[in-house]
């Protein structure tokens, strides 16, 4: 009786925790990160958890990866937590776009670190972090801050993160020294803050708009407060700050104004950063629309209707504005009027952020590929697979 | 059919649950919300948990009639089975209909499940995913995100305390020792006193992986039961006669 007892107790055991380990009970977060072009080679994160250095012109002529011409990969692991019948270290997820700094390329990741690579050393393979090459890892313990989910910015001699324990921090970009750390803003810091000259912007999930000191992270005099809480990173330019918020409505507000300049509504939130360029607020919206709407006044000029939410913020090439959206259809539209100029189709959602080169769009979708895009001849060039050994 | 699901169920009790927070004091927005759903949930199934506790109560009654069936059956398993139902047909109660009334209301606990974790969106997907299931409701858009803080507890993370982990798994126990109808073949009795004690185990750790506001929904969801159970099925049920049975041998041992 007493080993049938214990078969019962195993059986139970284990379909609890097959349940509670393995399914999890949420969507599993895959990561959506954008692409950068820099110096010719494209770096982005794969949903597998990998930084990838991808050559345009090696993938042009299939040579196998990694070619010599500056391709590497570099996988990201974190030990698996708690109960789990996986293995003992699991993938990271990767949100942000990386930054390329002096050669040196910057991710923040969904397991709270920042990493400074060098191409050099890991091309090589090397350990991780090589501290000849000017490698870093902040923190240094084994346990990171809590999830990043925003793009770093570089600027100066600092490297400036948002993270989910609603700090902004500063780090130096030569050591990965902590500067300084902000107090808590609210909750999750789910952006990519915006730096200009001394000044570190960041628009929270509790509504508002913060001007931090980008010497020593202390809050400076003038802060805006919405109703609801802001669901996209603040765009600056010219003095105004666009960010999409929960209600719906993508703001604008100028520095130092307690009112908003204008609040322009959409049928669901603006979730992407908008692109302003020329006084024109180029917004993808969930709702599937992308509007183009006046800087100055909020007048909408024209609107698009993609069909499709839209995940990843527009991005302009010349007078084309490149839209994707969660459907995998990629759209080039006329910056002037939103007309449909050209538009490729992919198999997977596009959630990432966009990058234009030369012409060619390069979007890594959710099916883990990278694909180049040349939309103006709404064709699709190649497709890389992202799961490299 | 997962549209339709979303579309009739799942929606409306997601935005209910949002719209019901955005009502709360924001210190404790979201966990409240769980307890009044639950508890509203609670309350419109009632007539199906009273039709159930009304078969489970009936079923209870015969069992002693049912006992001395298997021990008088006890070599023979065909026989007893006949026998057991043409009691129960005597009786004029269907064993299987008792199921009936906690199937109905099954889909609604997953609704509330989903609709739970749903709301917690605790990464960008699931944020992401969340607005594709929202009404055009101003006071449920303007709410968001929620407020994920309750107590202690942190509701799209685990209970590090382990506290809300504990009290489901002891308060399952309590609902399964009460509502559990204790046998004399001694085969049986070891099962039944397995998935008493299993249950609130298996529940328990699910609770220690779960994000706490589930956790907290299972135990407001079992203590309701309790109530329920003490105030319409009448007092303690099995619980306090089987201390009392635990109790006696005890006593005999002292004298």
């Amino acid at each position: 009786m007493r080993i049938k007892i214990l078969i019962f107790l195993g059986i139970f055991c284990f379909l609890a925790l097959s349940a509670g380990g393995c399914l999890g009970g949420q969507q599993k977060p895959l990561g959506f990160s954008g692409v950068i072009s820099y110096d010719g080679i494209l770096y982005l994160g794969s949903t597998d958890g990998k930084i990838v250095a991808v050559n345009p012109s090696a993938r042009n002529q299939e040579m196998s990866f990694p070619s010599s011409d500056g391709e590497w990969s570099f996988a990201i692991t974190m030990p698996s937590k708690g109960i789990s019948c996986g293995p003992s270290s699991v993938p990271v997820n990767i949100y942000g776009t990386p930054v390329v700094v002096d050669g040196l390329v910057c991710i923040g990741t969904y397991n709270g670190k920042v990493l400074m690579m060098s191409p050099s050393a890991r091309s090589q393979n090397l350990d991780f972090p090589q501290l000849r090459s000017s490698e870093w890892a902040y923190p240094r313990t084994e346990d990171g801050i809590e999830p990043i989910v925003g793009s770093p910015v570089a600027a100066d001699d600092t490297v400036y993160v948002c993270s989910s324990d609603g700090r902004v921090y500063a780090l130096d970009m030569t050591y990965g020294d902590e500067k300084w750390k902000s107090d808590p803003l609210g909750d999750k810091l789910w952006i990519t803050p915006v730096v200009e000259e001394e000044t570190v912007y960041v628009s929270t999930f509790d509504g508002h708009i913060y001007a931090l000191s980008a010497k020593d992270g202390s809050l400076l005099p003038w802060a805006f407060e919405a109703e609801a809480g802001f669901v996209s990173s603040p765009v600056l330019y010219e003095n105004t700050i666009f960010a999409g918020s929960f209600d719906r409505n993508l703001y604008a507000v100028r520095v130092g104004d307690n009112e908003p300049l204008w609040k322009f509504p959409g049928d669901n939130w603006f979730w992407a950063a908008p692109v302003v360029a020329n006084g024109v607020v180029y917004a993808g919206c969930l709702d599937g629309k992308v509007y183009a709407i006046d800087s100055k006044t909020g007048n909408e000029l024209w609107e698009f209707d993609a069909g499709s939410p839209i995940v990843s913020s527009p991005a302009l090439a010349d007078d084309l504005l490149v839209v994707a959206c969660d459907s995998g259809e990629v759209y080039a539209l006329d910056i002037f009027n939103g007309k449909l100029i050209n538009e490729v189709s992919i198999d997977a959602p596009i959630q990432g952020a966009l990058c234009i080169q030369e012409g060619i769009v390069y979007i890594r979708a959710q099916d883990n590929c990278l694909y180049a895009m040349d939309v103006g001849k709404g064709k699709t060039n190649w497709r890389f697979p992202l799961t490299i050994k | 059919m997962t549209y339709l699901w979303n579309l009739i169920i799942v929606d409306p009790m997601l935005n209910g649950l949002i719209a019901l927070s955005s009502l709360l004091p924001k210190a404790v927005e979201f966990g409240l919300a769980i307890i009044i759903l639950t508890i509203v949930v609670r309350l419109i199934l009632t007539p199906l948990t009273l039709r159930q506790l009304k078969s489970t109560k009936a079923m209870q009654s015969m069992q002693p009639k049912i006992q001395e069936l298997q021990k008088k059956y006890a070599k023979n398993k065909q026989k007893l089975q006949q026998e057991m139902m043409k009691v129960y047909k005597e009786a004029g109660v269907n064993p299987i209909s008792c199921m009936w009334p906690m199937l109905v209301q099954l889909p609604f606990w997953i609704a509330l499940y989903q609709s739970i974790m749903r709301a917690l969106a605790t990464t960008p997907e699931n944020l992401l995913d969340l607005s594709r299931h929202l009404y055009f409701w101003q006071i449920a858009n303007q709410a968001l995100p929620l407020n994920s803080h309750f107590l202690w507890l942190d509701l799209g993370q685990t209970d590090n305390y382990l506290i809300l982990p504990i009290l489901v798994g002891v308060s399952m126990w309590v609902q399964q020792k009460m509502t559990t109808a204790p046998s004399t073949d001694p085969s049986q009795q070891s099962m039944s006193r397995m998935m008493t004690l299993m249950m609130p185990f298996m529940f328990g750790i699910l609770c220690m992986m779960f994000p706490s506001g589930l956790a907290l929904f299972w135990l407001v969801s079992t203590v309701i039961g309790i109530a329920t159970q003490y105030f319409i099925g009448g007092g303690w049920g099995y619980l306090r006669s089987s201390t009392a049975r635990q109790s006696m041998p005890r006593q005999r041992d002292k004298w």
